[in-house]
């Protein structure tokens, strides 16, 4: 969700609710002030009525104007509480009026009115008074000002609303300018992040924290690679003595057998080591990005140098190979490239028995490598983490990690499955 | 042929120095920059074996000042960066080749008898040892006027073999330099063994002495 949908939301929730109640308020004020008008009117036309009776000591004719009624009632002395109420007025229609407005036959209708209970004696009977006034028109009062408060609110809303989305829009323009550089940030890369030209402070500082920390994260990166290299520099070497001088020892001649089986044994020690380094190294580097070179390669080639390649340990192993091979050209690093393919067939070699067989498939789409093996699944979850290798593998544990690095630095996806009696590992473009 | 090895390990340096030197091949040394810079002033030689990182100076200041002089000496850098941009640098600053330490004694001298080879024979592409008659060019192997037909593999095995004529190559080094040594061939020195059986039965018809022989389980020896 976007921060100015989100900010929309809240402030069109609590603007409504703010609304809700100030109207709510704002009603029963007007209502409560018109109320106590007809109130006083009620208490005037009780005062006249009074009047009338001291005067004249008899009720008076009771008469019934536009909007006014009055009754009397006899009622037992005493038991009449003066009190207002809300009650309902009897309207008659007007002869000509009536008619026209309505179609149905009644006399009248009801509407909502306001009335006094009240009592008077005259000389020795007791009654009860019922003046009713309509409200009718009161109510239409407030209710006109309550659409026109209502009306002027919502548009308000929408005004607010209408310029927000263009402010907010302008607003945030340097923040999404910010993460455009970020996005384009390569750590490897000599572009810097420039400077943003904005006046509100924040943008100033995220723009400030966000050069910033470029710059150290670039600067970090490239300790680091001075690392690597001089860790490469320094493991290469006491590997590179070791193996001359076992080159060196084996011109002196005259071993025992048991001799030569120990100096061979120190030779896959070695080789197997300096392998392992390499490849930390080769991960590092495809980590950080320091493959630069592209050039197009057509991976049918490719493949099928690869497999005249290992032709030997094909043939060694009596394995079946079934190659479909159709062009396919990508543009990446041909070391890395060889690398991936070499690493997938081998290990399509290494994990499978005596006999087996060996399926690749190079599409449009994918690259499928595929072998026969030990009957059960592999973990997808696991196989591609450093240093995860099945039990006697003599492999550095570090093949499937690096070809996965090398996919998801071409862009490509590397995924395995099981399928029948294959492993399967596909390389999708 | 006249070798100096600038190579600051002192292990690796007299390894080397040793390898090269049987075979009447006069091997000089330098262990440092100034060293090394001293040595290619006064003296030529056919091949120089240049490390990248020396103490007091960079091999490749050494190799910018050998071509300033155009000297035509041979050069091939041995480097402990296995980085794509110091290969160019040192190929287009006019190194004939680039290998990345650890290597195997056996590929160095191959490496270094190619350079030579180029430097030296000029133009022409023959190889001869005793009755074996190798045209470089087309990749032809006679036994005095007897082709024989060799495969890609046989043929770079007995072109290594050569070049390590009187030293025992181990496996590995045979492994490494056939296959790469992005291969694991740990296990599967049985096709080594097939090779050099096919090479030498393919010689041996043709007339050939056998050259070739088994060491002691580690490795091949080809001797006069």
């Amino acid at each position: 969700m976007k921060l100015q949908t989100r900010y929309n939301y809240v402030n069109l929730a609590t603007t409504i609710v703010v609304l809700l109640i100030t109207g709510i308020i704002y009603y029963q004020a007007i209502s409560w002030i018109l109320t106590r008008q007809k109130d006083r009117d009620l208490k005037v036309e009780e005062d006249e009525v009074f009047e009338y009776v001291a005067l004249n000591h008899q009720l008076p004719q009771t008469f019934e104007s536009n909007d006014q009624q009055i009754t009397f009632t006899e009622a037992k002395p005493g038991s009449i509480k003066r009190e207002f109420i809300n009650t309902e007025y009897y309207k008659r229609w007007d002869r000509d009026k009536g008619f026209k407005k309505h179609k149905h036959r009644s006399e009248g209708e009801y509407e909502s009115g306001r009335g006094l209970i009240t009592s008077v004696t005259v000389g020795d009977k007791y009654y009860k008074i019922l003046i009713v006034v309509s409200k009718v028109e009161t109510e239409d009062l407030i209710r006109l000002i309550f659409t026109i408060t209502i009306a002027v609110i919502l548009l308000l809303l929408l005004v607010l609303l209408v310029t927000n989305r263009f402010i907010l829009n302008r607003l945030w323009k340097p923040f999404y300018n910010i993460m455009k550089e970020l996005r384009l940030f390569n750590i490897a890369d000599t572009r810097e992040i420039p400077k943003l030209g904005t006046d509100i402070d924040e943008f100033k500082e995220l723009n400030t924290v966000v050069v910033d920390m470029a710059a150290r994260a670039k600067h970090d990166y490239k300790d680091l690679k001075i690392f690597t290299e001089n860790a490469s520099h320094e493991l290469m070497t006491p590997i590179a003595v070791i193996n001359s001088k076992l080159d060196t020892l084996i011109q002196t001649e005259n071993f025992s057998e048991r001799q030569s089986k120990l100096l061979n044994d120190l030779y896959s020690a070695v080789s197997r080591l300096n392998r392992l380094n390499q490849s930390l190294l080769l991960l590092v580097k495809i980590e950080h990005r320091l493959m630069h070179e592209r050039r197009q390669i057509n991976l049918r080639e490719l493949a099928e140098e690869m497999t005249m390649q290992f032709e030997e340990i094909f043939q060694g192993k009596r394995l079946k190979i079934a190659c479909k091979l159709n062009d396919k050209e990508i543009y990446a690093s041909p070391y890395l490239a060889e690398v991936l393919l070499s690493n997938l067939i081998s290990n399509a070699i290494r994990h499978n028995y005596v006999g087996g067989e060996v399926v690749i498939n190079l599409t449009n789409e994918s690259l499928v490598v595929q072998n026969t093996g030990n009957e059960t699944e592999l973990n997808e979850e696991i196989i591609f983490t450093r240093f995860h290798k099945s039990s006697g593998s003599e492999g550095s544990g570090l093949g499937l990690t690096i070809s996965k690095q090398i996919c998801e630095n071409f862009g490509f996806s590397l995924k395995y499955s099981f399928e029948g009696v294959y492993h399967t590992f596909t390389v999708g473009f | 042929m006249k070798i100096l090895i600038i190579e600051d390990e002192e292990g690796l340096r007299e390894s080397i120095e040793e390898y090269f030197s049987e075979d009447g091949n006069i091997c000089e040394t330098a262990a440092n920059y100034p060293a090394a810079l001293s040595k290619i002033s006064v003296y030529r030689y056919d091949c120089i074996l240049l490390d990248i990182t020396l103490p007091g100076g960079s091999g490749m200041d050494i190799l910018k000042n050998l071509k300033a002089g155009n000297h035509p000496d041979g050069v091939l850098i041995i480097s402990a960066k296995n980085s794509l941009d110091d290969r160019l640098d040192g190929l287009n600053l006019g190194a004939d080749d680039y290998m990345v330490k650890p290597f195997h004694l056996s590929e160095l001298k191959a490496r270094v008898s190619a350079i030579i080879r180029r430097k030296t024979f000029n133009g022409s592409n023959l190889l001869l040892f005793n009755e074996l008659n190798i045209d470089l060019l087309a990749k032809e192997v006679k036994v005095g006027q007897l082709p024989v037909k060799l495969t890609r593999k046989e043929y770079a095995l007995l072109l290594y073999f050569i070049a390590n004529k009187g030293k025992v190559v181990s496996k590995n080094a045979i492994a490494e330099h056939l296959w790469g040594d992005g291969i694991d061939m740990a296990n599967n020195f049985d096709f080594i063994y097939s090779h050099i059986k096919n090479l030498r039965k393919k010689l041996m018809e043709a007339g050939c002495h056998d050259y070739i022989q088994a060491a002691y389980g580690m490795g091949y020896k080809f001797t006069e």
